[in-house]
């Protein structure tokens, strides 16, 4: 039996377990997503009921080993991001990008820190603009950094020489990016938003769209052919009930 | 070990219920047999009744035994204004504290990204449906003050704006006869960035 006391923590995910109970994911620095149950969290009187949301800065205490562990105690740290409108729905992309990609308790400090700066700068937003999706793209890059896919994006895997930003490279999946000369048109991005990419400066909208495209192609090698939903249910918002 | 007989089958089938347990339901059946026959058949009946006749309203979607619930088939109600809730319960939560006068759609539930709970679980075809009645002026969204509330809200907020209708969230804040000093951060920042002036 093991008792870890006082972590840093960001509820991911909760679902309802038994009458008055909640299993939770939780994104930690040191320990990584861990599964938890919060014994008692739905009665009516929990103050763990309003603590136990995401996007809430908390310390936790937990005991227990394995797959599935027993949550102590909660408490608030820090000042809350409150995120609203379309920046709440990215939040929740952002969850789930953690919960598809992450082990269990594989330890990611450095991504922790970038996680609770993404939901502190998207906190500022209330709708999806360019500020939003820099969040998002930079926040997918390190993703999968993190977990053993960066991608490359200083040079040309060919010809080992920097990436010029004038230049149009087609980005190989396998390998990185390669000065384009006709052929495949998949992927063809200019060599402008690479150096953007790299330098977590996605200013422009062509940029920006370069940006998207590629980090969606990296992102669904890892995420396999399940769809994800709050991507769905943005769409959706965005695009449907005309 | 499974109990088969007729007061086991009892005991099994109270633990249906929310809370109970099975030292709970034991004392439930032991109670209405030995003591309360007739209340146990009044129970029977009732139950059996209500999960037979007991649907949902064709307009708002709370469980109902008519096909319009007692609140939408009210004259006197406003029909400006649509009121929109998770359950059943909060429709009666509202009507208790007697301040709103007009009808109400509820969702059976909230959106939930990651559990796959999307726009057509919620019933939110039908709310449109409504909305493009023309009847309504206003829509009132009084989801729960949870995450995935508050992205409900935003949702439909969305939606409702697109046919130009105004939509309202309910105000989150201290409750009344509440000390700051008790009230935890995330409700303070809600009613510090919902103040208003007096």
């Amino acid at each position: 039996m093991t008792r870890v006391a006082l972590q840093p923590a960001y509820v991911l995910h909760g679902k309802p377990y038994r009458d008055t109970s909640l299993l939770i994911e939780a994104f930690t620095p040191q320990h990584g997503r861990l599964g938890l149950v919060a014994r008692g969290a739905r009665a009516a009187k929990s103050r763990l009921r309003s603590l136990l949301q995401p996007f809430r800065p908390l310390l936790m205490s937990w005991i227990g080993r394995g797959d599935l562990l027993t949550l102590g105690a909660a408490e608030e740290h820090g000042a809350v991001p409150v995120l609203r409108g379309d920046a709440l729905l990215s939040g929740f992309y952002l969850n789930e990008l953690l919960l598809r990609l992450l082990q269990r308790h594989d330890p990611h400090p450095a991504l922790f820190g970038r996680y609770d700066a993404a939901l502190r700068v998207l906190a500022e937003y209330g709708h999806q603009d360019t500020g939003l999706q820099c969040v998002l793209r930079g926040f997918e890059r390190h993703l999968l950094q993190e977990i053993g896919y960066g991608l490359v994006l200083d040079r040309d895997v060919v010809t080992g020489l920097p990436i010029a930003a004038e230049g149009v490279y087609r980005y190989d999946l396998e390998r990185g990016p390669v000065r384009y000369a006709g052929g495949d048109a998949n992927l063809v991005l200019h060599g402008r938003s690479l150096i953007a990419l790299a330098g977590d400066a996605l200013d422009d909208a062509v940029v920006l769209r370069d940006a998207k495209r590629l980090l969606r192609e990296a992102l669904a090698r890892q995420l396999g052919p399940q769809p994800l939903r709050s991507r769905e249910l943005y769409n959706e918002l965005k695009d449907g009930f005309a | 070990m499974t109990d088969d007989s007729l007061i086991g089958q009892l005991v099994a089938a109270l633990r249906c219920l929310p809370g109970i347990g099975p030292k709970s339901a034991q004392r439930m059946a032991f109670h209405l047999l030995e003591r309360d026959r007739p209340g146990a058949r009044r129970l029977a009946q009732a139950l059996s009744v209500a999960a037979e006749r007991v649907g949902h309203c064709a307009s708002c979607r709370t469980l109902s035994e008519t096909e319009l619930c007692r609140l939408c088939a009210a004259s006197g109600r406003d029909h400006a204004q649509l009121c929109v809730v998770e359950s059943p319960a909060d429709v009666y939560a509202i009507e208790r504290s007697a301040t709103y006068r007009g009808l109400y759609f509820v969702l059976m539930g909230h959106l939930s990204p990651l559990d796959g709970i999307g726009q057509h679980e919620i019933g939110l075809d039908q709310l449109m449906a409504r909305l493009d009645g023309g009847e309504v002026g206003e829509v009132i969204l009084a989801t729960n003050s949870t995450i995935e509330g508050e992205a409900t809200a935003h949702y439909i907020a969305e939606m409702v704006r697109k046919r130009g209708i105004r939509a309202t969230r309910i105000a989150h804040g201290v409750p009344l006869g509440g000390e700051l000093e008790y009230v935890d951060g995330g409700t303070l920042v809600h009613a510090f960035v919902g103040r208003r002036e007096v």
